[in-house]
């Protein structure tokens, strides 16, 4: 089970350790939960060391659910390796990518 | 290399080719038994080791190896069931036997034709479309491409055609019966001036489980035969379009040969 | 792109005096050589020298006659049929040819592997072979059929098919093979680009020179089943071996006869 914490009108999935085949079906009903409750999320990947793109498929399954139901999703703390698998799909143009949830409130303020 | 002398010593030759047939002959034999065992496994015990069989998979080989063949089976069922009954009633009126013409009829479709015109029809079709098939992905590299995915080409591509042939030959087996009794009975009806209640009658009387049970274990046999040979010369094409030709041609015949030997082995043991 | 080298992580694949044989024919002969971790390993030589048989080798579609091939440090010969299972979930390989099965779609060709060997959300599954198709340039053929393709897109596809388990070593026989030279430009510069951001482990079987210079980190050159050396791209562009300066000019050597030989070539088998 991945942790989730409940910051700032957000919730933030902490994704960490490889998120491969074996648990990204994990990490994909975490972040559906989050949003099913109509929460906006943020996964945080820095604790990520490997991302597969099983995992990074999860992502978009949570990032399109959220534009469906009007919520917010970013993704915060994206490391060089999950940025790279992001990038070769193009997906770093898709995602709204934070280094920190700090960011995202400093950049939604001035928004 | 070393064997300069022997070359040119024409007995000796001989003996070495027909030893390597020999031997080839008995290797094929070993690797459709294997592939036989293997796609047993694959259906017993497939969905166990999370690795099924695919059904889509099985319900299109029924449909190409099955449904598909019976235009060609009413068609040769019916004919050799009507050629039965004229040769039977102008062969036996000379001796006056002609009633035995529709018992004879009745227990030689069940017990041998019904299944073998199956057999045959089914050999000649998918006998050789399965192989083409297979043949075609071998030279490909498709079955290359399963084996590295880490699917197992028998799983995948053999054991679909095993289940398929198992459940369609005893249907395909039923319906060439009864056709060809069908046809035998046109014949009859008018030649020997009897009703169709009474033609089928006859028929019935002297049919018992034993000769349909008979005729439905050949035709599973046959069923086996026919995978095996087929599959295993596709596996085994090589040589671009010529080898698939070569394959495919082979594989036919094979399994023409392989069922009607098998069918006369059977009948040697069981009309005893 | 040498630069890398020197700090070479662990060995992914090892060749160790690899002989095989076609019937009595030996094909290669004490092939011994490594891929390591993130490297682009080319197997370069001229047509027949035994590339793709070297694959095939390393891919364990056969069993070596003498000598051993190793992936993630097992011997592969000696695998049992569970742990092969594992060991081939960490490869992906694009055949020459593309191998893509016929009677299924693009989308279905590139599923494959992850309806085999996962029990993922079928969304996630269609999502990833979308990803994959996306990084090989060819969103929105998912619905064709591999007969409706180019030689380059079914290339592309069965890239992004050898791709979809996310693999740790990539094989990939001849990608430009039969290519225009854009189209197998193209398919150099992807090459690159998975590397650079996956770190995947890439052997490639050419025999364009080109290609080889623009990918390799280092080279394999194979010459009638032997290997002639195996060093960096500018180690083989300056090579004073006069086999493999011949490879590089693309003259084709006199080859020496030797008599005895040539003979029983000609004459094998008559009676
Ligand atoms: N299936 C086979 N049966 C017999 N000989 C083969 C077979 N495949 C390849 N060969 C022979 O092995 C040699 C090397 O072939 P290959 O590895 O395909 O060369 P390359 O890929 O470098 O062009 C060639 O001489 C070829 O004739
Ligand atoms: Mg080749």
């Amino acid at each position: 089970m991945y942790p989730v914490e409940e910051k700032q009108g957000f919730s933030v999935v902490c994704l960490h350790g490889e998120v491969d085949l074996s648990n990204s079906p994990e990490a994909r009903r975490t972040i559906l939960n989050c949003l099913k409750k109509l929460r906006h999320v943020m996964v945080d990947l820095s604790a990520v060391e490997y991302i597969d793109s099983s995992g990074v498929a999860s992502l978009v399954e949570g990032f399109q659910y959220a534009r469906s139901n009007n919520l917010e999703f970013g993704l915060i703390g994206v490391s060089e390796a999950a940025m790279g698998v992001l990038r070769l799909a193009r997906l770093d143009q898709v995602f709204h990518i934070y280094p920190s949830l700090d960011d995202r409130l400093g950049n939604g303020s001035r928004g | 290399m070393a064997a300069g002398v022997e070359r040119h010593n024409g007995p000796q030759r001989l003996i070495e080719g027909v030893g390597r047939r020999f031997v080839a002959g008995v290797e094929e034999f070993g690797y459709g038994g294997t592939l036989l065992v293997e796609s047993l496994f694959w259906l017993l015990l497939g969905r166990w080791f999370r690795q099924p069989v695919r059904l889509p998979a099985v319900a299109e080989e029924m449909m190409s190896i099955g449904v598909r063949a019976i235009p060609v089976l009413v068609i040769l069922a019916f004919a050799n069931g009507a050629m039965m009954a004229m040769q039977g009633i102008y062969t036996l009126r000379d001796f006056g036997a002609e009633s035995h013409v529709v018992p004879g009829i009745a227990m030689s479709v069940v017990r041998e034709f019904g299944v073998l015109i199956a057999g045959i029809v089914v050999a000649g079709r998918s006998g050789s479309a399965i192989a083409a098939r297979i043949g075609t992905m071998q030279m490909a590299q498709e079955v290359d491409a399963l084996r590295v995915m880490g699917i197992s080409p028998v799983r995948y591509l053999v054991a679909p055609v095993l289940a398929a042939m198992l459940l369609m030959m005893p249907a395909l087996t039923v319906l060439a019966n009864c056709l060809a009794i069908v046809g035998g009975g046109v014949f009859s009806v008018m030649e020997l001036h009897i009703g169709w209640v009474t033609y089928f009658d006859r028929v019935l009387a002297v049919l018992s489980s034993d000769d349909i049970a008979q005729g439905m274990i050949k035709s599973l046999v046959f069923g086996v035969l026919i995978t095996l040979v087929a599959t295993a010369n596709g596996f085994s094409a090589s040589g671009g379009a010529e080898g698939l030709g070569r394959a495919t041609t082979r594989s036919v015949v094979l399994c023409i040969s392989a069922i009607v030997v098998a069918d006369m082995i059977f009948t040697f043991f069981l009309s005893r | 792109m040498s630069v890398n080298t020197q700090q070479q992580g662990s060995p992914v694949v090892e060749v160790r005096n690899l002989v095989t044989y076609y019937g009595t024919r030996k094909i290669l002969d004490d092939i011994s050589m490594n891929v390591c971790e993130g490297e682009i390993m080319v197997i370069m030589g001229g047509s027949g020298s035994g590339k793709s048989t070297l694959l095939r080798y390393m891919l364990g579609l056969h069993r070596p006659d003498e000598g051993e091939v190793r992936l993630f440090g097992r011997d592969i010969s000696r695998l049992g049929g569970r742990e092969w299972q594992e060991v081939r979930r960490r490869i992906g390989v694009a055949f020459q040819g593309g191998a893509l099965f016929n009677s299924m779609t693009v989308g279905e060709n590139v599923r494959l592997p992850l309806r085999e060997h996962t029990r993922l959300d079928e969304n996630t599954m269609r999502i990833m072979s979308r990803m994959k198709l996306e990084v090989v340039n060819l969103s929105g053929f998912e619905h064709l059929m591999p007969a409706q393709l180019s030689g380059g897109m079914v290339k592309r596809a069965a890239l992004a098919r050898a791709l979809v388990m996310d693999p740790e070593i990539l094989f990939f026989d001849e990608p430009s093979a039969g290519l225009d030279p854009v189209v197998a430009a193209d398919l150099d510069k992807l090459i690159l680009r998975i590397r650079d951001a996956t770190r995947v482990a890439i052997v490639v079987v050419t025999h364009e020179l080109e290609s080889a210079f623009e990918i390799a980190d280092r080279i394999t050159v194979l010459d009638r089943g032997r290997i002639l050396m195996i060093g960096t791209v500018d180690e083989v562009r300056n090579s004073d071996n006069a086999r493999v300066r011949n490879l590089l000019s693309r003259t084709s050597e006199d080859i020496e006869v030797d008599a005895e030989d040539y003979l029983q070539r000609l004459t094998e088998g008559a009676d």
